[in-house]
């Protein structure tokens, strides 16, 4: 993955909200949604701060006790997997990254915490409520009209 | 009445080609139920929605008696200025056709529907910030809302063929693109408590909020939803109720509920359907209009014979009642997410870990209400 790469969220058709260290993720136009935390939480909130590849490894490994190697295959995987999964996009005209809800950087050494490779959490199980299965409650065998057995 | 509901051809300057052309299209599709009332008449039915008045002009006989007593705990006097008119009507009981034109589109989508609609049934072509446009393909309900004039267009073919799911909780569609426009939320979560607080019951469908919310009718808590219903945060989390349904699923539930078996509504399609009941006809003093929100219940069907109630995250209740949300509205995107966000920041939140000895169901909800 190049250096200068900059990423954003796939709005509209992607929406997200962080609450308590977790971030929800929902693909509107897929029915999936997603979970991410610790790590995979932190590395979201500098890829909606518009930081390019290079400053985004950067961050994390002066935040975290690992690696420059372990953490920049972690990074580059998760990245993957987010663009795999149509979750962000790579950005061609990218704004200058924001500061805002810059998380905290721990520069002493002691105080950082162990890295953990950032994982997506993926649910699948809401899929049928979108217009891949037309009608709602349609019986899936049958096709309509048939109802799903009461 | 019809001069002081629907705009002149659009002729506003700043007005974009596709706006002007979805707002023809929103007119096009009011001339259609013009002349169904000229055929039929009309009657009118006011409702509260929330804190706003709703008015359901009903052309012919056909959608009356489908959609009204889902709605008929809401039922207010009548006003001169509604905030929001709904036109509903059918081909088969008003003995009339759609104008040509949407006639022939509506065929279109049924045809190539995976054209024309997006995944939440969006018709895309005529979906925009102002007009929305919505088809049901399957039952084939066409629901049109022109968010400046607070007006909106109900219609299907035969009324007969209005599903039982529509029946239980009608105009989802246009209640809920015209409430996200006004900071309140339309969720699919249950609502129990008492006029004091109570608590929502976010999960997807089969998680148990139905059998939770339907063991509180035989207790002293009061029944807001099992299914839907509108939350709004500011000034504080408070829920209002949409629908006095209550559903049973299966044999199981009518063994469960032995009390309300003989309410149901649709008992000649049991089997075929699921089970439906008005509360309102049958328990009026048990619906309430709505509560604050005092927490958020995650339900969790165990299989154990005892009911708990555990901590939960707000990142799970999000999780429980956001995406089944979503995914079944059209128009819903980050400011229901936000707004649902919002909510579960705001309150606490719970997993509701449901024993099959439904009598402590009730009672852990209110064991909960009292220590909050």
């Amino acid at each position: 993955m190049e250096n200068g790469t900059v990423f954003r969220v796939n709005s509209p058709q992607v929406v997200s909200e962080t609450i308590d260290g977790e971030v929800v993720i929902v693909n509107l136009d897929k029915g999936i949604y997603y979970s991410l935390l610790k790590t995979g939480a932190d590395v979201w909130s500098r890829i909606e701060r518009q930081l390019d590849r290079q400053e985004l490894v950067r961050e994390v490994v002066r935040s975290y006790d690992g690696s420059v190697e372990e953490i920049e295959i972690a990074i580059d995987e998760f990245i993957a997997n987010l663009l795999a999964e149509e979750l962000i996009v790579i950005d061609p005209q990218p704004r200058a990254a924001s500061t805002e809800n810059s998380p905290e950087i721990l520069e002493t050494s002691g105080s950082k915490p162990h890295f953990e490779k950032p994982l997506v959490e993926k649910f699948t199980d809401m899929e049928d409520l979108l217009l891949l299965d037309p009608i709602h409650e349609v019986d899936v065998d049958a096709g309509w009209p048939t109802a799903k057995a009461a | 009445m019809s001069s002081n509901l629907i705009l002149s051809l659009p002729s506003d300057l700043n007005m974009s080609i596709a706006e002007a052309d979805r707002v023809a299209f929103f007119q096009l599709v009011y001339r259609g139920f013009e002349r169904a009332m000229e055929s039929a008449g009309s009657v009118d039915r006011f409702y509260t929605i929330g804190c706003y008045t709703l008015r359901l002009r009903f052309a012919g006989a056909g959608l009356m008696p489908q959609l009204a007593p889902a709605l008929a705990h809401l039922e207010v006097e009548p006003t001169t200025n509604p905030d929001l008119t709904v036109c509903l009507w059918d081909n088969a009981s008003t003995q009339t056709k759609l104008p040509l034109l949407i006639q022939s589109f509506v065929e279109l989508i049924q045809i190539h529907w995976t054209d024309y609609l997006g995944p939440r049934k969006e018709v895309k072509a005529y979906d925009g910030d102002r007009i929305r446009t919505n088809f049901h393909i399957g039952p084939n309900i066409l629901s049109v809302l022109d968010l400046q004039q607070n007006l909106a267009c109900y219609w299907i073919d035969d009324a007969r063929n209005i599903p039982y799911w529509e029946k239980g909780s009608p105009l989802q569609t246009i209640l809920n693109w015209w409430t996200t426009d006004r900071q309140h939320q339309y969720v699919h979560a249950g609502a129990v408590g008492t006029p004091a607080g109570g608590v929502l019951l976010a999960g997807k469908g089969g998680s148990g909020k139905s059998s939770t919310a339907l063991a509180c009718i035989a207790s002293n808590l009061v029944y807001a939803s099992d299914d839907y219903c509108l939350v709004t945060t500011d000034p504080q989390p408070y829920v209002y109720s949409l629908y006095n349904t209550a559903k049973l699923k299966g044999q199981a539930d009518l063994d469960r509920f032995p009390n309300l078996a003989p309410l149901v509504d649709n008992v000649d399609r049991v089997g075929l359907e699921k089970a439906m009941l008005f509360l309102h006809q049958h328990h009026p003093d048990k619906i309430a209009r709505g509560f604050p929100i005092k927490a958020v219940l995650i339900p969790q069907v165990t299989g154990k014979p005892d009911t708990h109630i555990s901590p939960a995250t707000a990142g799970a209740a999000l999780r429980a009642l956001a995406p089944s949300t979503i995914f079944q509205l059209s128009g819903s995107g980050q400011t229901a997410f936000g707004m649902m966000s919002s909510l579960v920041k705001q309150v606490p939140c719970y997993v509701l870990e449901l024993g099959t000895d439904m009598v402590q169901i009730p009672i852990a909800i209110e064991h909960l209400l009292s220590q909050l």
